[in-house]
């Protein structure tokens, strides 16, 4: 079902619940992915992913098109995350050092993992970057997501995105050499 | 010395890095559950759904209005009673012989005059409250005190 389809049918009372239904069938994966990457833990990113699609019901209606609704939607995903990852900070009072211990504590514990030494260096120098960076880092090399499209979702130019991804990739590069 | 290690030369695990999967049937449950979220409960539909809507300061706000408007309306609605009418049934409630007794036994200057206007004490005296005697035995005690001629 196309994005016009899915936001008529959920402006009709009648047919919400299932217009609401396929939006998420639609978008559950990439939102999952895109929110687990940052938070590492499934159960951290269901939470989060549900919280994601109960904003998107809350303020669908008033959803201008000003982006695509994929836009939107990755928008808010993006903002959950960074909300969750600052509280998770402020609540028990962790230094950004000791988030990244306890994400790559996660990581080691993955199952996935086990015996891909180099993939979990990647991984562990993707969690040493800022927020925001990783962000920017994970929407472009995993995603592959146009800059321009990337603008929209973080609310950044499109030179200053560029520069941060390529301070990341320099920055991971240095970490998995020097690990 | 490490071999550098060039991002665009590792095999890239896209759309998604090499993290565990989701459980099994994950993705075909999800919308249900997000469903169920998004839908509102039969408490919130009983009526008082709105409240939960409500942000916390919202909430608060308004039960400190409930609270005041409550003290209002019970300061307003009760009837009001004035003092007088307060000390009027006060003494409405004390026995008349104490009331006499008090004003005859302390220094209030009360005259029969006054006496007479207190209701209830039209027809009666002194004399008639405390001496407990009849007319007969009030005869006979005159008769027996001596008479002065002088003045009569």
């Amino acid at each position: 079902m196309e994005d016009q389809e899915i936001l008529a049918k959920f402006r009709d009372p009648t047919t919400r619940n299932v217009a609401f239904n396929q939006l998420v069938r639609k978008y559950q994966r990439p939102v999952y992915w895109h929110v687990r990457k940052m938070v590492v833990s499934h159960d951290d990113a269901d939470d989060l992913t549900q919280d994601v699609f109960v904003k998107v019901w809350n303020h669908l209606d008033g959803f201008r098109q000003d982006a695509s609704l994929y836009t939107w939607i990755y928008r808010i995903a993006t903002n959950e995350c960074l909300s969750w990852l600052k509280s998770k900070r402020r609540k028990f009072l962790l230094p950004l050092t000791d988030v990244t211990a306890e994400l790559s504590a996660q990581l080691e514990a993955d199952e996935s993992l086990a015996g891909d030494e180099i993939e979990l260096k990647l991984q562990k120098a993707i969690l040493t970057l800022p927020d925001k960076q990783r962000l920017v880092f994970n929407l472009r090399y995993y995603d592959e997501m146009p800059y321009e499209q990337m603008a929209e979702v973080t609310g950044t130019s499109v030179g200053a995105l560029k520069a941060s991804y390529h301070h990341a990739v320099k920055k991971v590069e240095a970490f998995v050499t020097a690990s | 010395m490490n071999t550098p290690f060039n991002l665009d030369e590792h095999r890239r695990n896209r759309p998604r890095p090499t993290l565990a999967p989701p459980p099994e049937r994950y993705f075909e449950q999800l919308p249900m559950r997000v469903m169920q979220r998004v839908q509102p409960t039969p408490a919130a539909a009983s009526g008082w759904g709105w409240l939960a809507a409500l942000t916390a300061p919202m909430r608060t706000a308004l039960a400190s209005a409930v609270v005041l408007g409550s003290f209002a309306a019970a300061f307003w609605l009760t009837p009001a009673t004035p003092l007088t009418a307060l000390g009027s049934d006060a003494l409405a409630r004390v026995p008349q012989e104490q009331l006499l007794s008090y004003l005859l036994t302390t220094d209030q200057r009360i005259t029969l005059t006054d006496l007479a206007e207190v209701p209830g004490t039209a027809h009666a005296t002194p004399a008639s409250t405390y001496w407990q005697a009849s007319p007969d035995e009030l005869r006979d005690l005159l008769d027996e005190q001596p008479t002065d001629e002088g003045y009569l």
